[in-house]
């Protein structure tokens, strides 16, 4: 694949390489892991820059028409690392949760990245398969490909995983009284991407409502009925809702996402039951700001009305 | 009491040989070789906005069969990572919605005896009977098919080789014993030979390959097949249900076309089955290169969660075999006429390629 890697008595690696992370999909999956690890390993990491206007541009102009928005922004941040590293790391993602399967386009990944990077470039690769294989044993797989020695995997594996626990962890805000109060959920690479979800973000919070993202923190999602991982996790937190918690749920979805639409509808489904508001926002490149702004803002009036009603009728 | 309906999703011509093969669970089968333009608006209303074309023909088939008083379907189960595997749930869901009591079984990787086999309770011997009257037809319409190919890139006439291709689906129908289907199958040849041909036009061959619901249906296909043929191309349709059930069971696996030898092909290009016949693209792509095919149509529903995700790697292997690869996808609002005019100019460009690798 590549030279043997000189080693420092440290055993660290001596001429760190350096090794691209695209700010996408596997980023967000696994939030704080990569960078930490192969920074723990004595690579040169860098993280492909935070997405923007151009990005989405770039992806409209370079990837596949009918790829998922997310997948199309994957080809920007890769094409934006091509010139700038000798390696660039994209795991073959098959399943992110025990009992579960990943989207199949995130098994495919890794070979597109060869067929879509130009020459000079090595992708390094790992298969990903938490349902077969533990976590910690991929990254292993990775440490060795990358030359580093056992007790220098290790010693990266531990923090890199306290990094993933830290990044999944994120605290929640506490509740302002007398304010609605959202779920937000949506895949991680969708809701964790401020470029995509800044702007909804702060007018959801704008309009007075406190919004909660979902959290990927929880493993415990029964792979019934839905056997995708991230798609399971939120399934089985709209399940678990307390109805008088909750005043309404936001779906980030994303244009083109095979998943979502088909797990949209069992999610609408479980929120019927609990009678609980959901819309669903459809990330795409061309969305404008204004249109999903006043769509949000009749959302929470309707929800206001409602609630007005209830206490009239009371 | 009369005999149950039951609903099977179409499959093309080989819809014929499903139907044959669940007579002996006593029920008559209620289906169609092709959909229909109102069959697709049902099923495009029912279903969620951004599923793919072949949920909404499935859907909308099921949606057909249940106003006309149809009891149950049988539909593909499958344990893959793309949307099929919910298809069934989300039918019966959608049917439900609308308040048709239509059942839905879901065949395959339930174990030996799947449910559908076990609620009409055949006795051994008739299934086993069944199964095999259908497997012959199954056979003998891939031979159809490839006859058919090949003669339609020549024919003198046009819409001979549509022709002899549906009188002889139809006498098919009509052979009900093993007998009578293997003395239908002698006669193809000479069926076939009877549509004269321009024996000096040399027609261009050219693979379809890719999502099978849309490769099977010739509606939501647009008649791929007969356009091309049309256009003197030859082709090769990539699903045959034959092969695809030797692989399914793991019969003659060994074979060139065989799962297999097929990931060992695909390895270079694609490290993983993806899900659906993503892989199978990208090794009947390469395999087409080294055959000397002149060109490659990869067909898939848009959006097709496995297929789309191979088209960069379809892109790569156009470019380092030197292959021209043709990206069709397909929805409800797909045109023939633009269709046509792509197709033809991708022709002209094959044609070219022959013409100057000939000189
Ligand atoms: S889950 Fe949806 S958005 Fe994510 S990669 Fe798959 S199709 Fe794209």
């Amino acid at each position: 694949m590549f030279g043997k890697l000189k080693k420092a008595s440290n055993g660290k690696l001596l001429e760190p390489r350096t090794i691209g992370i695209p700010r996408a999909l596997l980023y967000y999956l696994y939030p704080g892991l990569w960078e930490t690890f192969l920074k723990e390993l004595g690579m040169q990491v860098t993280v492909s820059a935070p997405g923007t206007r151009k990005t989405i541009e770039q992806a409209g102009l370079i990837s596949e028409s009918e790829h998922c928005l997310p997948v199309k922004l994957f080809d920007a941040h890769l094409a934006e690392l091509a010139g700038l590293v000798e390696l660039i790391f994209v795991p073959r993602i098959l399943s992110t949760l025990p009992g579960h399967i990943a989207c199949p386009k995130l098994g495919a990944l890794p070979d597109c990245a060869r067929a879509q990077c130009p020459g000079g470039i090595t992708i390094i690769t790992v298969d990903i398969n938490e349902n077969r294989t533990p976590l910690t044993e991929s990254m292993a797989q990775l440490g060795r490909l990358l030359n580093a020695d056992e007790t220098v995997i290790h010693q990266a594996t531990e923090r890199a995983l306290s990094a993933l626990r830290r990044a999944r962890a994120v605290p929640t805000a506490p509740r302002k009284p007398d304010a609605l109060n959202f779920l937000v959920i949506g895949h991680p690479y969708n809701l964790h991407d401020s470029y995509l979800s800044g702007p909804i973000l702060q007018k959801i919070e704008s309009l007075g409502v406190n919004a909660e993202l979902v959290s990927f923190a929880d493993r415990t999602a029964l792979p019934e009925p839905v056997k995708w991982d991230t798609c399971s996790i939120m399934h089985d937190r709209l399940q678990r809702l307390v109805p008088s918690e909750w005043d309404g749920v936001i779906h980030l979805s994303s244009f083109n996402c095979g998943c979502d639409s088909i797990v949209s509808t069992l999610y609408q489904e479980v929120l019927r039951e609990k009678e609980i508001p959901c819309m669903t926002l459809v990330l795409d490149e061309h969305a404008g700001q204004a249109g999903v702004d006043t769509r949000l803002e009749a959302f929470v009036d309707s929800i206001k009305d409602q609630h007005e009603h209830a206490a009239t009728c009371h | 009491m009369s005999m149950p309906q039951l609903a099977i999703e179409p499959w093309g011509n080989y819809s014929l040989a499903l139907a044959a093969s669940v007579e002996c669970l006593h029920v008559r089968p209620w289906t169609h070789t092709c959909t229909t333009p109102e069959i697709l608006k049902l099923g495009v209303e029912a279903s969620p906005e951004f599923s793919c074309l072949s949920f909404k023909v499935t859907t909308g088939h099921f949606i057909k069969a249940a106003m006309e008083g149809v009891e149950y379907g049988v539909m593909v189960n499958s344990q893959g990572p793309c949307r099929l595997r919910y298809y069934r749930m989300l039918q019966q869901k959608l049917l439900k919605e609308r308040g048709f009591n239509l059942f839905i079984f879901g065949l395959g990787y339930d174990g030996i005896k799947p449910p559908l086999i076990r609620h009409f309770n055949p006795t051994m011997n008739d299934f086993l009977r069944c199964c095999f009257r259908a497997r012959l037809k199954v056979v003998t319409i891939d031979e159809l098919e490839t006859a058919a190919w090949t003669k339609r890139a020549v024919e003198l006439r046009a819409g001979d080789t549509t022709r002899a291709m549906n009188a002889c689906i139809k006498d098919l129908d009509q052979a009900r014993t093993v007998p009578e289907i293997k003395a239908f199958r002698k006669t193809i040849p000479a069926r076939f030979n009877q549509i004269s041909v321009d024996v000096n036009r040399r027609p261009l061959k050219v693979a379809l390959l890719g999502e099978a619901t849309i490769l099977r249906n010739s509606f939501l296909n647009q008649n791929l097949e007969e356009i091309l043929g049309g256009l003197g191309v030859e082709v090769r349709n990539f699903f045959l249900l034959g092969e695809e059930m030797r692989n399914i069971f793991n019969i003659g696996t060994g074979s060139k076309y065989g799962w297999k030898a097929m990931r060992k092909l695909a390895k270079p290009y694609l490290g993983t089955p993806v899900g659906g016949h993503a892989l199978a693209s990208v090794a009947h792509t390469l395999r087409c290169a080294q055959d000397g095919y002149d060109g490659v149509i990869h067909v898939a529903p848009a959006g097709c969660m496995p297929e789309i995700s191979v088209r960069p790697i379809l892109r790569k292997i156009s470019q380092d075999k030197d292959i021209p690869v043709f990206e069709c996808s397909f929805d409800e609002h797909t045109s023939q006429v633009g269709l046509v005019t792509r197709l033809e100019a991708f022709v002209d460009v094959l044609y070219d390629r022959k013409t100057k690798k000939e000189l």
